[in-house]
């Protein structure tokens, strides 16, 4: 049988999507199809239903887990990204030799491995740690409690996160031309206005990226958390770890799996609806 | 130069000089309210420094900027009584044309029916009325030039300042731009400092014109004057196109070649100066008498023609009315005379200007 053109090209597309789509397929959503449907499966083995799901959401440990990631998540990516594009700011608009360091130093962060960072927060900013110990040589002998607790888990956050998210911003804000500033201040714009009417409207896109990737992160984060974090509450990731291999509930850690990944989705939405816009 | 106290703006003793040299030494300038005035002159004379001075986006070193008799040197850019046209248009991309000149009327607080009021007659008054809702990507270059001249209008600046914002325009638009940017201001009676290296621009649009020359003022007239009588061998050459040819003077006559022609310089030191003679104000004539030469080329340009003329080692350039220019023929001998000329010291030779880079 003869093939027209058309045919044979759409063949070929469709010949050049294929591996590709394998790759996804086989990667990307079986394993959601099957964490799904293991998430619905009784912890018995009975039978198919959101009994793990109501577990979730009515048992208080569980709760509170999921309540304190939360906290944890939107406490860390807010912070962060107050501090990156304060810093951003100021790299980009301020001049001398302070800016000029900040620039060489800022990313050095993101070369050191999440383990070895915890730890140097954990010896750092540990009950005996070099800070206490500091503080106790003039004199201070009350030190609160920041590792293996909510407050150091945040501080690891923007350790990981600062650095990242400041080089994104910073890429954004040197797309800012110093014209647009500049006729800015002509026509009357105060500082505030200045950030709040041209350089954020201007690192929008690039704001959201740096709000998704931490949030992303910081939400599925397993290390520092499990280093560094409370007994009581977990946060998700490492609730999850225990659930699955301590208490060997995969039906419960797959349910904890899909929440969580339900409430990266939300990210996500805002992420695509903002790169979607013109302009 | 006395400042008076009408001077809208007026410049004392400026110096601002950058790590490269460049810069502006000892500038002194007094604006009268309602006039037009354009700082002109090869790029690197400091002409954008004084600009971006009097809008605050530089710190002088020395010196004292006052609009209406006060000092503005301490204020930022924002609290200024200026507002600046950029040569890059600077439009805001994520505002609309709309929002882009609202802006300005908003952070002064005008009530809403006020800013659509306003904005309404500015952009009629750039003709750009159906674009409001667009964005500026929208918009052709003369379009966003437009709208940022409506921007800068609105915000009724003592002094509007404008950093060369036709040289981003092809040469039929920057024409164009040029008629209607004097018909606003002659209808607006707003005060103006105008930036541009084209020599052109400067003498259609200007009451007066600030020549500037490595840092300095060379000569601040009128345009006619400018043409007419320049102080310096740079001005004559920079404004307009000129023949230069060199002279000696006795104190009372020039001598140029077999020329003899009465002084018109009175400060002209005695021994060598400069000669120059516009092509206009030169007479060709096939009676022997003047400098005698040999035409090598004539060029038609519509209503004139251009002749050029061998004379020893120098080509003078001629412009003769298009009749006189058909009874002309290369390889003719001729005789040059002067309707009219200037004469500088010959120390200034080397300051002549690329007379090219007027022309650009």
């Amino acid at each position: 049988m003869m093939m027209n053109a058309s045919v044979k090209k759409g063949i070929l597309g469709l010949a050049l999507v294929i591996p590709s789509f394998l790759i996804l397929f086989f990667v990307v959503i079986v394993p959601i199809v099957y964490a799904i449907r293991e998430s619905l499966i009784d912890e018995n083995g009975s039978g198919f239903g959101l009994a793990n799901y109501i577990r979730l959401f009515t048992e208080p440990t569980m709760r509170k887990n999921i309540i304190y990631t939360l906290n944890v998540t939107i406490v860390s990516t807010l912070l962060s990204l107050v501090i990156s594009y304060s810093l951003a700011v100021y790299l980009r608009f301020g001049h001398g030799w302070v800016v000029k360091w900040i620039n060489r130093l800022y990313f050095i962060p993101m070369f050191v491995p999440g383990v070895i960072a915890t730890y140097g927060l954990i010896t750092m900013y540990g009950n005996h740690g070099w800070l206490s110990r500091l503080l106790l040589l003039i004199g201070i002998d009350t030190f609160p409690k920041i590792i293996y607790d909510y407050n150091g888990l945040v501080l690891a956050n923007l350790w990981f996160n600062i650095p990242f998210a400041t080089m994104l911003l910073s890429s954004a804000l040197a797309a800012v031309p110093n014209s647009v500033i500049e006729s800015a201040r002509d026509a009357g714009a105060n500082i505030g206005q200045l950030f709040f009417r041209f350089v954020l409207p201007l690192s929008y896109k690039t704001m959201w990226v740096a709000i998704t990737f931490i949030f992303m992160g910081v939400i599925g984060s397993f290390t520092a958390p499990f280093l560094i974090g409370a007994n009581s509450p977990q946060v998700l990731g490492v609730a999850m770890q225990q659930v699955f291999s301590n208490y060997q509930e995969t039906h419960t850690a797959s349910a904890m799996a899909v929440l969580m990944f339900l409430l990266c989705s939300v990210m996500g939405y805002f992420y695509i609806r903002t790169m979607g816009k013109e302009g | 130069m006395n400042t008076t106290v009408e001077s809208q703006l007026s410049i004392r003793n400026l110096s601002k000089v950058f790590k490269t040299g460049d810069g502006v030494r000892n500038i002194s300038l007094d604006i009268a309210k309602g006039e037009m005035v354009t700082l002109l002159g090869p790029s690197g004379c400091g002409k954008t420094t004084v600009l971006r001075s009097i809008g605050g986006f530089l710190e002088p070193d020395h010196g004292d900027i006052l609009i209406r008799g006060n000092s503005v040197l301490n204020l930022p850019p924002e609290k200024r009584p200026t507002a600046m046209v950029f040569q890059s248009y600077n439009l805001w991309p994520h505002m609309t044309v709309y929002e882009n000149l609202a802006f300005g009327l908003k952070i002064r607080k005008y009530k809403k029916p006020d800013i659509e009021r306003e904005v309404t007659a500015a952009l009629e008054l750039v003709q750009l009325s159906s674009a409001a809702s667009k964005n500026p990507t929208q918009l052709s270059g003369g379009q966003q030039q437009r709208v940022a001249l409506a921007r800068a209008l609105l915000l009724k600046p003592d002094v509007l300042l404008l950093d060369e914002p036709f040289s981003a325009l092809d040469a039929k638009l920057r024409m164009e731009m040029r008629e209607e940017l004097r018909d606003i201001q002659t209808l607006t009676e707003m005060t103006m400092v105008f930036v541009t290296h084209d020599q052109e621009e400067a003498l259609s649009i200007s009451d007066r014109i600030v020549v500037m020359h490595g840092g300095q003022i060379e000569q601040l007239s009128t345009p006619q004057e400018i043409y007419d009588a320049p102080q310096s061998s740079f001005v004559a050459s920079f404004i307009g196109r000129i023949n230069v040819l060199k002279g000696v003077s006795d104190g009372q006559h020039i001598t140029v070649g077999e020329l003899r022609v009465p002084n018109p310089n009175v400060a002209l030191p005695i021994g060598d100066c400069i000669v120059a003679v516009r092509p206009e104000d030169i007479y060709l004539s096939t009676q022997a008498g003047g400098l005698e030469g040999q035409i090598r080329q004539v060029m038609v340009l519509g209503h004139y023609a251009e002749i050029s003329v061998n004379y020893k080692e120098e080509t003078l350039k001629v412009f003769v009315p298009r009749e006189q220019a058909a009874t002309l023929h290369p390889g003719q001998s001729i005789s040059l005379m002067f309707h009219k000329m200037n004469v500088f010291p010959a120390i200034s030779v080397s300051e002549v200007a690329p007379r090219q880079e007027a022309h650009a």
